[in-house]
């Protein structure tokens, strides 16, 4: 068995690291390259940025916050978000990251995925699928989960592997932010049709979502809030940087110091000391 | 001269800190609403061009919060009752604002709520599985009180024709039908939300947590309008409406509300209403669900999403005032902080006005229209002053992005 990583996922809006429920409803947390930096202390395997207005502007000012997190951190880092063609693709390996994601782009143009392969290789790009569970079926959607497309996940991510893609990244709208646990039936679905590693994405909530979700198939897990509700919790000891008087971003949660009952009370560290127990190999 | 419909404000003039225009509607008694607007007013805006929403929104800012909660506690310990019985009634839909305020008053505050629903005219199915987990996740009473859908398919048709305003009967009857259930079970104290002035009545609204009784209670039946008509229009035109079935989308009388001690509160006086909260708490508490996919006229997905005639309302604020759901949305964000002027204005140029075709057939075949009926209605209602009519179809004469026809 291959080793299982623990990535950590942070959605960043203008200068905030934010998190929705639902892909909605975007909390500011605070500086994200300081909760980068207090992962990387902890032990994660890998970062994942996705700036999560890039396609609603059609902009994208992530870069600078990578060229940030890169002189300080040293695991493989994921830029997605807004990345339209192979010159985007190309600045965001420029500033500093190891791997791209891509959706709506992809979606739009699947052809990228091949070209966006063969000159940068597959290994460094990501395929993001946001889903909404549809009856028994699952849809793909963009722009973090506002737009509808109609395309069939299963079938989609057959196709993206075709293409070339190294990775799929997959998340489940309905569970993100909710601390129910991943979804695990559609991990299932997927890692039963393909061979590339599958970072499951959306629920995770408590330790025993984890080793579900890798026996339903996942190869990597992406965590948002629950690594950063428990981050908050040190705020000092964890050198967060707040940001809350920035002119942008709902920071009341943590002007409030409200709790978010929905998360286990668990370190990147005593996940994976959990996840030793049941002999998965890790980093 | 241009003309002007509705005693709208001839000068379109934007707040330069949201996205409004002098344009917005205020509250009117909705039962009071006639086709002309005579007596309408608009979002005041200073000599700065600043709304009076973006001032409430300063002022919010500096209120003592704490002290707030503790006026809060005071009238709930004035009110609670310990017979078992209910000492405060929440209408609401199950969306998030109504999952917060009932929830928060039962289990935070040891209040004993009631809650009551005037159902949505057509279900989203997201929308009832909210009210549902709000009932049965969130542990609450509820009173549901279904219309008869004969009358609700004619009035709202009615009110289409001759206001170009779906939500109508919606708005009425959630409105209305609070104060009368308090009367039948005895409840003093009724819990809305926010205070419509937060989003752009005038500000000396907001100062008071009591809403203003005119709003809840009428004198004679000769003042009322369903529909742009007169009540006694509406029962000689169409003989199968009873007086009992128009009764249901009135207000208290106030002769009833004069016998009793009925105090109808915002809860957003005592307690800071931040949207974005409201939804996290009812996601956290009551597994509320976000609407799975973007609303259309707007960008998020989480703010009324329970009835599929919203989106159609929004749209013909569009077509009556030149401001889409977009505006109003971002406007809000923008006061909260959660987004600034210039990606609200992108947002607005992107979203504002969309047409909502997910449910419009599914809304005409309801109300029995053709589109192309309800298309040239709506050309109807464009007020001169605000559309032009181009080679390629009706174009805003101005809009906060000021690429208007006559910007």
């Amino acid at each position: 068995m291959k080793h299982i990583r623990l990535i950590a996922r942070l959605d960043v809006k203008g200068p905030n690291l934010v998190k929705g429920v639902r892909l909605d409803g975007l909390r500011a947390l605070g500086s994200p390259d300081s909760f980068a930096e207090f992962y990387y202390k902890n032990n994660i395997d890998e970062i994942f940025y996705q700036d999560v207005v890039a396609s609603l502007y059609d902009r994208n000012n992530i870069f600078d916050i990578v060229r940030k997190t890169t002189k300080k951190i040293f695991v493989p880092i994921t830029i997605s978000g807004g990345l339209r063609n192979l010159t985007d693709i190309n600045k965001a390996l420029e500033s500093g990251a190891d791997k791209i994601a891509l959706n709506t782009a992809a979606i739009k143009n699947p052809e990228l995925i091949n070209q966006a392969a063969s000159k940068f290789g597959s290994s460094t790009i990501i395929i993001s699928i946001e889903c909404i569970k549809h009856g028994e079926k699952y849809l793909a959607y963009t722009d973090n989960g506002r737009e509808f497309t109609g395309k069939e996940v299963i079938n989609w991510a057959k196709e993206v592997q075709s293409r070339g893609a190294g990775e799929i990244l997959i998340t489940s709208i309905d569970n993100d932010g909710t601390g129910n646990g991943f979804d695990n039936v559609l991990i299932k679905k997927i890692s039963n049709i393909i061979s590339i590693p599958i970072i499951a994405h959306g629920g995770a909530g408590k330790k025993e979502h984890f080793i579900q979700a890798i026996n339903f198939g996942a190869n990597a897990l992406a965590v948002a809030s629950m690594f950063h509700y428990n981050a908050l919790l040190n705020k000092k000891k964890n050198n967060l940087v707040l940001n809350k008087n920035n002119l942008e971003g709902n920071y009341d949660y943590i002007k409030k110091k409200l709790s978010y009952k929905n998360f286990g009370k668990e370190s990147i560290l005593s996940i994976k000391k959990y996840l030793r127990n049941y002999k998965i190999k890790m980093r | 001269m241009i003309k002007v419909f509705y005693n709208l404000p001839k000068k379109v003039i934007f707040c330069k800190l949201c996205v409004m225009s002098n344009q917005r509607p205020s509250s009117i008694p909705e039962f009071k609403h006639t086709k002309n607007r005579k007596n309408a007013k608009y979002l005041h805006l200073d000599e700065n061009n600043v709304c009076d929403a973006c001032k409430q929104a300063k002022i919010k800012e500096k209120i003592d919060w704490k002290k707030r909660e503790e006026e809060l506690i005071r009238l709930l310990d004035k009110y609670r009752s310990s017979d078992g019985s209910y000492d405060c009634l929440v209408p609401g839909s199950g969306g998030k604002d109504s999952i917060f305020q009932s929830h928060i008053l039962k289990y935070k505050y040891r209040m004993n709520p009631l809650t009551c629903t005037w159902p949505p005219i057509i279900y989203t199915d997201y929308g009832y599985e909210n009210f549902k987990n709000w009932i049965e996740l969130g542990g609450f009473d509820n009173i549901t009180y279904k219309q008869n859908g004969k009358v609700m398919k004619l009035l709202t048709k009615l009110a289409i024709k001759n206001l170009l305003h779906p939500f109508q009967t919606f708005i009425l009857g959630q409105k209305n039908l609070a104060p009368k259930i308090a009367n039948k079970f005895n409840i003093n104290l009724i819990f809305y939300g926010e205070n419509e002035a937060e989003y752009g009545n005038p500000i000396a609204d907001n100062l008071k947590s009591i809403r203003d009784k005119s709003f809840y209670v009428y004198k004679s039946l000769d003042e009322i309008y369903i529909s742009g008509l007169k009540v006694q229009e509406i029962l000689e035109k169409y003989p199968f409406v009873k007086k009992s079935d128009i009764l249901t989308y009135l207000p208290l009388q106030e002769e009833e509300y004069e016998l009793k001690d009925l105090q109808v509160h915002y809860l957003g006086y005592y307690l800071k209403w931040i949207p974005q909260e409201t939804y996290y708490y009812a996601a956290e508490n009551c597994d509320f669900k976000a609407r799975p996919y973007r609303t259309q006229g707007t960008y998020n997905k989480y703010s009324s999403i329970d009835d599929k005639i919203d989106d159609l309302h929004f749209y013909t604020q569009y077509i009556k005032y030149g401001l889409g759901r977009c505006s109003y949305d971002s406007s809000q964000e923008v006061r909260n902080k959660h987004l600034n002027r210039v990606e609200a204005k992108a947002l607005v140029k992107k979203f504002d006005g969309e047409f909502p075709d997910k449910y419009i057939n599914e809304v005409l075949d309801f109300i029995d229209m053709k589109k192309e009926e309800f298309y040239n209605l709506c050309n109807k209602f464009r007020s001169p002053h605000l559309w032009k009519k181009t080679g390629k179809g009706y174009k805003l004469r101005h809009t906060v992005n000021q690429d208007g026809t006559d910007d």
